[in-house]
């Protein structure tokens, strides 16, 4: 268990060493949210100042996919392109280890998005920015961390056992932006399309962190929403787990850890 | 006892081809292989490119699943029990990959560390050794990216070694160093053995597997075709003479021409700049010159030096594959 542990923290350490140095990631991390704050708060500015804090958490929220999205993707991908995936799986450490090292890495990268939206909104353009329930605000942001995390776990075997699905990758960006609610509440939607949302953990982050920045949440409303991430977060992990023996006994079968 | 069982073990490989109507190939990587390799012995896989050699040393580490045939780690099944095999061994993949080129060398060794479980003040003390064994000491705060492809190899090997495991696969590991950088890692690999350890190399040089292997088996199209101690395969060619023919612009049809002759064994070509080398290997000596001239001379091949020695071992390979090393 110590063990696990530390190859947990050893790879989020050096994955963050690896990502500081990714003018790919730090494109997704830094400037898009900045763009896509920029350009929210320019929609916002006419009518309601107010509303300050929702863009900045809902831009944090974007950067925070985008993060998970690509890096969960390519994270068995690009082991295999370097040469290293065959040295981790003929480790006596888990794939899922290392990927869950990854994955908290690329989450908390992510987070500097929303800290970075904070600062642009309120130094630069002066908007008021106070967050409404701070301590369940902060309770949710710790359980959004997990849901990511947990959804990272499913989506880096999902994309390793059917390659073509990465293909898709830019595909799968933008509509979890608006079923997530990340910026503007999916009540907007049509109906239909509610179901699809309810399924995602991070539609349910999105709606606390929202609630509890902006204020009016209620505690019935705030737990509905933990529930739902750490219900849903234990779904993907049990997902996630079949997932990484599928993929390791195919890789095995099929000769694709390596570009032999 | 035996560190390395294998029998009968098999691997194909199917590959899709076409677009619109798709039809599956296969290719077969080896081909119902059997040998022993015992506990503290270097152990030579040698071949031609092809010949199955990385296939073999993907599936003994658990990287590959066989297609049919079984095989033991120190008494483990390579399928069954791929878990109990992974701390016991360690590998090396011939090349440059395999190793994050944006981290330093030390933080390398570090992460493999973590990820075979060895316990951090261990590992610190280990990486230290290793670094001075593979002659990395100074250097290791370095990106990988900045190394030479001689330190990258050599820091492949200081990270195989990292958990001490009891037997070592290493699948080419001198290819594309230089003169200097292999002699230097064919020493490390020798100071092994005397560490006690099993040690399984593959290598398409034969002087390499001369130098280093107790034992040799020569695989050639997945099949094992010889298996003996490289003074054992040298008396494959005792009977042979080699006739060589300095030879500019000989086609391929020729050297099959060539082949034709009754009392030629094998015929290998080398190119040397604009020149080729032409191998022919004969029990009759120098007795099958003027046939060999003539064929040359029919088929319009200019024709250079002429020598005729006695065989090496790199002829008792090249006998073995066919001529096709």
């Amino acid at each position: 268990m110590i063990a696990n542990l530390r190859v947990v923290r050893t790879t989020f350490e050096l994955d963050v060493k690896q990502q500081a140095v990714d003018l790919f990631m730090i494109f997704g991390v830094l400037i898009q949210p900045l763009l896509i704050a920029i350009m929210a708060i320019y929609m916002l500015s006419e009518r309601d100042a107010s509303r300050g804090i929702y863009v900045v958490v809902g831009s944090g929220m974007t950067g925070l996919w985008t993060s998970l999205l690509f890096r969960g993707t390519f994270n068995i991908n690009a082991e295999r392109f370097m040469g290293t995936l065959e040295g981790i799986v003929a480790s006596p450490s888990s794939l899922a280890t290392v990927v869950m090292g990854k994955t908290l890495a690329s989450v908390t990268m992510s987070l500097l998005s929303m800290i970075f939206s904070y600062g642009l909104a309120s130094l630069i353009f002066r908007f008021p920015l106070s967050v409404a329930q701070p301590v369940p605000f902060c309770l949710s942001l710790l359980i959004t961390v997990l849901a990511f995390i947990s959804f990272g776990l499913l989506i880096s075997p999902l994309m390793a056992v059917n390659l073509s699905l990465s293909g898709w990758v830019n595909a799968l960006e933008y509509p979890m932006y608006i079923l997530g609610g990340f910026l503007f509440p999916i009540l907007l939607l049509p109906g239909w399309s509610n179901p699809l949302s309810y399924v995602l953990a991070p539609y349910w982050a999105a709606r606390v962190l929202h609630a509890t920045s902006s204020g009016g949440a209620t505690l019935a409303d705030i737990l509905l929403s933990w529930a739902m991430m750490l219900i849903l977060g234990c779904i993907y992990v049990g997902a996630s787990y079949r997932l990484f023996k599928i993929v390791l006994r195919r890789a095995r079968v099929d000769a694709t850890l390596s570009l032999m | 006892m035996n560190a390395i069982e294998v029998r009968d073990l098999r691997r194909v490989f199917r590959a899709t081809i076409g677009t619109i109507r798709r039809r599956t190939k296969e290719v077969v990587g080896v081909d119902g292989i059997s040998f022993d390799v015992r506990e503290g012995e270097l152990f030579g896989l040698l071949g031609p490119n092809g010949a199955g050699k990385t296939t073999t040393v993907k599936m003994l580490t658990t990287l590959l699943i066989p297609t049919a045939g079984s095989a033991t780690i120190l008494g483990h099944d390579i399928v069954r029990d791929a878990e109990a095999i992974r701390p016991q061994i360690g590998f090396i993949f011939g090349g440059e990959r395999g190793l994050y080129w944006r981290l330093s060398a030390k933080d390398n060794l570090r992460y493999f560390a973590d990820l075979y479980h060895v316990d951090p003040e261990v590992a610190r003390r280990r990486i230290r050794e290793l670094l001075e064994l593979v002659g990395l000491a100074g250097r290791e705060d370095e990106k990988v990216e900045g190394y030479s492809r001689g330190m990258r190899q050599r820091l492949h090997v200081a990270r195989c070694l990292l958990h001490d495991p009891q037997v070592l696969f290493l699948d080419e590991p001198t290819m594309g160093l230089d003169p200097v950088g292999a002699r230097e890692l064919r020493q490390v690999v020798k100071n092994l053995v005397s560490q006690e350890k099993t040690v399984f190399l593959t290598t398409h040089y034969m002087f390499e597997a001369d130098a280093l292997c107790q034992r040799v088996a020569v695989i050639n199209h997945g099949r094992i075709v010889a298996l003996d101690t490289p003074e054992g395969l040298k008396r494959h060619v005792e009977d042979l003479s080699v006739i060589e023919v300095e030879v500019f612009g000989i086609a391929p049809t020729m050297v099959d021409s060539l082949r034709q002759l009754a009392d030629v064994d094998t015929v290998s070509v080398e190119d040397r700049d604009q020149k080729q080398a032409l191998r022919v290997h004969s029990h009759l000596g120098s007795a099958i010159v003027p046939q060999i001239m003539q064929r040359l001379d029919g088929d319009g091949v200019r024709v250079g030096r002429v020598t005729v020695r006695e065989p090496t071992l790199e002829d008792a390979y090249v006998r073995l594959v066919g001529g096709e090393a």
